[in-house]
């Protein structure tokens, strides 16, 4: 067995999809190029632009930041990151550290927020309170607000987030089975919303597979946080999930052709179902809200943290 | 005939089955999918398809983790 490309006989990974076999360099190479293509394909930069990546420390972050890193080594942009510690003891911390070296390494201004300095409250003692709603509910919210937050105070023209391959097709399908039209609208690689305090949002890394991300941290020695969340529990995602990885075995393309049959529909789409953005302002945040508060807002005061 | 492998807090050495074990046998023996895995042979990254030689040295790493 021999690398497709230059024809070394150290083959790191067999490409059912494409029946490639690809050596540790040419690996490399292929997702850095992919990513680039995604960028270029898709408009996600523009020259000047200054990109906040939501890092933190996992493997799809880390590869966001290191691949992105190389259009700021060729001056196109400029990069900060964020960093947010929902305070999940024994799971965060680590993530973190990881985050914090890599923005050394990189010479990037990060911060580090924590839901207990933004919100005084920490996610582990929100899953002790008897009327929580689930922690994944709270995390994507408060995550949100602070990442957009983050974003205008660091003067970030762009959030780019770590959503692969398998995230994307995910939420597509998830969406389509759940009939929510409202949701299919915000997908695919480039998030843009009329009320001017929501940052764009790209996804670069939209279409690599996620176990291929996971194999270009360990071929580049990349320090990562590999761990599970404790809350992560049986969702509908990993159902979903499941599924799709079952008809992928004998299925290998699926996951591209559920992404470009998306893709070509997104239009029509967004014509059909987008919803007006936010005219209104939260009262207690000021943060762009359809209602009285805000998302983040409305979940502190039903838990009595306001 | 053995090798010895690494995989989270496990680090043993485990028996050679037969001449053509392959990584994929000992993920299958161990009950993970090499989805969630990559393999690594005496340090360097291998597909699933290796046949494990003699006082082979086998790393696997998880690198999905769900949720």
């Amino acid at each position: 067995m021999k690398c497709s490309k230059c024809g070394n006989p150290k083959v790191i990974i067999k490409r059912k999809q494409s029946g490639q076999l690809l050596c540790k360099d040419c690996f490399i190479e292929s997702i850095e190029k992919k990513v680039i293509r995604t960028v270029r394909k898709e408009k996600l930069l523009d020259k000047g632009d200054k990109v906040l990546v939501a890092l933190s420390g996992g493997k799809d972050s880390v590869t966001t930041l290191e691949i992105l890193n190389s259009f700021r080594e060729m001056n196109v942009i400029d990069i900060c990151a964020v960093t947010v510690d929902e305070g999940i003891d024994n799971y965060r911390q680590d993530g973190v550290d990881i985050a914090i070296r890599h923005a050394e390494r990189l010479g990037i201004e990060h911060k580090v927020v924590s839901l207990k300095d933004e919100y005084g409250i920490t996610l582990d003692e929100i899953m002790q309170m008897e009327n929580h709603k689930g922690s994944c509910t709270y995390c994507g919210v408060f995550r949100r607000t602070i990442i957009n937050k983050a974003a205008r105070e660091m003067g970030a023209t762009k959030i780019a987030t770590g959503h692969n391959l398998d995230d994307e097709v995910q939420a597509i399908m998830m969406n389509y089975l759940e009939g929510n039209t409202d949701n299919l609208t915000k997908l695919g690689a480039k998030t843009e919303s009329k009320a001017k305090e929501f940052t764009v949002k790209i996804k670069p890394l939209r279409e690599i597979p996620e176990r291929e991300i996971g194999l270009y941290v360990v071929a580049k020695d990349l320090e990562v946080h590999f761990d599970s969340c404790p809350y992560a529990m049986q969702s509908f995602r990993g159902e979903v999930s499941e599924v799709i990885n079952q008809l992928a075995e004998n299925h290998p393309t699926i996951k591209y052709s559920t992404l470009r049959g998306y893709d070509k529909i997104k239009g029509i789409l967004k014509d059909e179902f987008k919803k007006d953005f936010a005219h209104g302002r939260c009262e207690k945040c000021g943060e762009p809200s359809a209602n009285r508060l805000c998302k983040a807002c409305s979940f502190l005061e039903e838990l009595g943290c306001d | 005939m053995s090798f010895t492998l690494k995989y989270k807090n496990i680090d043993e050495e485990r028996q050679l089955p037969n001449e053509n074990y392959t990584i994929a046998d000992l993920l299958k023996e161990l009950g993970l999918s090499a989805q969630t895995i990559v393999s690594k042979q005496n340090g360097e990254l291998v597909i699933e398809d290796t046949v494990i030689k003699d006082d082979d040295d086998i790393q696997l790493v998880q690198i999905i983790y769900g949720g």
